[in-house]
């Protein structure tokens, strides 16, 4: 992709350093996100024109370090040595320079030309600190500048900090550091075995500090670059490590590189407060008793929120639902094929209709949870609920997506984007999916009522209890594979300063997640709903000589073990694609006997005397089993279509679906005896 | 100063400050907390340090929450209240 006269800059910093928002602010919307081959993590890659140059942007995973702990950090370092990148940015919180310099040290003995930007200056500057950017820079050696995305003046500094750096190639002075490790037995053995061309686009100061820190992956490559002799005084010298039990020489590192950060901004940083306490609000949201409540409240009036920005979507969308009348006649008057007229109207337009009305909830939940992200919100919300959600092997931010789903399930499945690790996002999504989402609220209690009248509540109770146990069990069964157990650390996270968002760049990124999610949840609605389709589709209009028809009268057998008979079956088949249309496809089913539709499998309309039809058609405890099997099917074709958008995996997807099509007939099946008890 | 004196971070009450004299644990976990800022001989103020929540504690100019099944492997030396 890359063009011959364009340069490529990566970005590199922590969580919480404003890496997103720069990007954003940079590219527009000039952005591609993909996957790192290979990988399940988001490559995100832009550009933008500064002076008649291109720049290719490469926005590195948020990572803590350059260390081997995550595909994350792999993936960052071997971006940056693979020699992809003309300049690396490093990003650093100035209202916390000590600790966010971290990343510059370990970058230190890297040689591809960098400079730094000391982000967020507005809050530091608020918090009363005073940083000398030049200091640090003449310490370092290379373009340090003093950054807040919120001025436009800024982005001058900062072109003219990259053009610097890519002219001068400045690379970073680490000396001081390499002295530091020099007290180090083991580095000094280790350093004059690997030499600086061992592995292209590391230096020898850096691989023998990772080497010395236990890096394995690293420790592997450099054994197999080393021959004779000095491979062996090498895997002699990582042994004595290992076995050196005494000391952690991970930590010692770690000492040196701080204490050289502390050399660096020796002088550098004048600041007036001394420590800080929390603030109002961070004092109650940390309250134990008021926290979560507080939580929730947000995650509800923030859903609320986004139900206005969801409007035009909607309207969008419904306006598209009518366009199947007049191009159905518009069709069928030139004679079209009744199948093509059935594809284009059916398959089409309504799947279309569907995604644009969801879309809405993707936008407003994306835009809620940026906004909280990138105010600092987030970071407190993972506090409040890491208890909880670490009893599912989950961060404490899960409990939005799962708030969310209440409402709508694509929405949950966008918002688990804030989750850092894919495998605790894909679990996070995973779960969420048992939560019944706005349709089966819709369809629900109404059913219930239907069937067994005052007693509904009692069934509503019993949803909202199967659905912590499915999530509990459902997390004990993906969690062994998606989150290893040594993945499974407790929170370890800083608590950010707050700061105002910077709402061109969170629109921005918006518009460009919504437009993203579109393209891809419609190639997978449309495929999904064309099979649908091509099973339900009659010539004669009637659904007797349907595929899904003859196949439900077939299994009718099998289904019935499950306490579902074919009629209910087929609704269950159907309800996969949209619970609204549940009670849409009962009444065609005990009517008129109609060809099920796609627009039929994801709208709400029904006949009057539908009540009637399903007391006196259905049993009691078959029509318990039919609730709870759609209560606990796939939530729908596009919260599956979302569900691959963000875990980028085909695989997962498909699994996921599977066991919740499988997990929801058992729990019908066991529903179905229970009833045969009580009735 | 002396072993027996040593804590682990979590038994550190509110509002007083310690030293980290040792930090235990696998690879991993160390090279994490470490670029979070906590090695030995880092100041650290305890900010909140409630029963069964994470423990927020200052260091290195900034706030942060660690679950207290890590603060386990923290070793502290109390040095006194925060001013």
């Amino acid at each position: 992709m890359k063009d011959k006269d364009e340069r490529v800059i990566a970005l590199l910093g922590q969580p919480n350093s404003g890496k997103s928002t720069l990007f954003n602010a940079l590219t527009g919307m000039k952005q591609h996100v993909g996957n790192w081959p290979g990988k399940t993590v988001e490559k995100k890659e832009g550009y933008f024109e500064h002076n008649g140059n291109k720049y290719l942007v490469a926005d590195l995973p948020g990572t803590y370090s350059l260390s081997a702990n995550s595909d994350e950090e792999i993936i960052t370092r071997d971006y940056i040595a693979g020699g992809k990148a003309d300049v690396v940015c490093i990003l650093a919180d100035s209202s916390q320079l000590e600790r966010s310099l971290y990343m510059t040290a370990d970058f230190a003995g890297i040689t591809v030309p960098v400079f730094l930007v000391l982000n967020l200056c507005d809050v530091s500057e608020s918090q009363g600190k005073k940083i000398n950017a030049e200091e640090i820079s003449k310490r370092l050696n290379i373009p340090v500048i003093l950054f807040s995305a919120q001025n436009k003046k800024n982005y001058d500094k900062f072109y003219e900090a990259l053009e610097e750096a890519l002219a001068k190639k400045t690379t970073l002075d680490s000396k001081n550091l390499e002295s530091k490790y020099e007290t180090i037995p083991y580095y000094n053995t280790i350093k004059s075995l690997v030499k600086d061309d061992l592995i292209p686009g590391y230096s020898s100061v850096w691989l023998a500090a990772k080497a010395v820190e236990g890096d394995e992956p690293l420790i592997a490559k450099i054994k197999t670059s080393l021959e004779g002799d000095s491979r062996s005084a090498f895997e002699n010298a990582v042994a004595k490590i290992n076995s050196d039990t005494d000391k952690k020489w991970v930590l010692v590192t770690g000492e040196a590189k701080f204490n050289w950060i502390d050399d660096i901004l020796n002088g550098c940083v004048t600041s007036k407060s001394n420590g800080r306490k929390l603030s109002g609000f961070d004092r109650i949201i940390t309250n134990r008793f008021l926290g979560k409540p507080l939580v929730v409240l947000i995650v509800l009036f923030g859903l609320i929120a986004s139900f206005i920005p969801a409007i035009p979507f909607m309207g969008l969308g419904s306006a598209v639902e009518y366009l199947a009348g007049p191009v159905t006649r518009a069709l069928s008057s030139i004679n079209c094929p009744a199948f093509v007229t059935a594809i284009i109207c059916d398959v089409l337009i309504n799947s279309l209709s569907f995604i644009l009305k969801m879309l809405g909830f993707v936008f407003g939940v994306t835009l809620v949870f940026g906004l909280l992200e990138e105010v600092g919100i987030m970071a407190r919300i993972s506090y409040v609920f890491d208890n909880t959600m670490s009893k599912l092997g989950l961060q404490g931010k899960s409990v939005m997506p799962f708030l969310v789903s209440f409402g709508c399930t694509m929405g949950g499945a966008a918002g688990a984007r804030v989750i850092d690790n894919w495998g605790q996002k894909v679990l996070t999504i995973a779960l969420a999916w048992a939560v019944p989402c706005g349709a089966a609220w819709a369809v629900v209690p109404m059913l219930s009522t239907v069937w067994f009248g005052g007693a509904a509540p009692v069934i509503i109770a019993a949803i909202l209890l199967v659905m912590v146990l499915h999530m509990w069990i459902t997390s004990k069964v993906f969690g062994r594979t998606l989150v290893k157990k040594e993945d499974r650390y407790g929170m370890i996270m800083e608590l950010p300063p707050y700061h105002k968002p910077k709402w061109s760049s969170l629109f921005r990124y918006v518009l460009g997640r919504t437009k993203d999610t579109f393209f891809r949840v419609t190639k997978v609605v449309i495929i999904v709903s064309f099979v649908f389709w091509l099973l339900t589709f009659t010539n004669s209009g009637s659904m007797d000589n349907s595929v899904l028809y003859r196949v439900g009268q077939f299994i009718e057998p099998v289904t019935k073990i499950f306490g579902l008979g074919w009629k209910t079956f087929m609704a269950f088949v159907v309800s996969s694609l949209g619970k609204e249309g549940a009670i849409g496809v009962l009444s065609s089913i005990f009517t008129d006997h109609n060809m099920l539709t796609v627009g039929s499998a994801v709208a709400s309309t029904h006949v009057e005397n539908i009540n009637e039809l399903l007391v006196a058609n259905v049993a009691k405890p078959e029509a318990l089993a039919f609730i709870f099997a759609i209560t606990f099917n796939m939530p729908c074709i596009v919260a599956l279509a979302a569900t691959y958008q963000e875990t980028h995996s085909a695989k997962w997807t498909a699994i996921i679906a599977v066991y919740y099509t499988v997990l929801a007939l058992l729990i019908a099946c066991a529903a179905y005896h229970i009833g045969l008890l009580i009735w | 100063m002396e072993k027996d004196k040593m804590k682990t971070l979590f038994e550190i009450g509110k509002d007083k400050t310690c030293v980290v004299a040792a930090v235990k644990g696998d690879t991993r976990f160390i090279s994490r907390i470490t670029s979070i800022g906590i090695t030995p001989g880092c100041k650290v103020t305890i900010v909140k340090n409630e029963k069964s929540r994470p423990i927020i504690i200052y260091s290195r100019d900034t706030m942060i929450a660690l679950n207290r099944n890590e603060c386990k492997n923290i070793m502290v030396n109390e040095t006194g209240d925060a001013a």
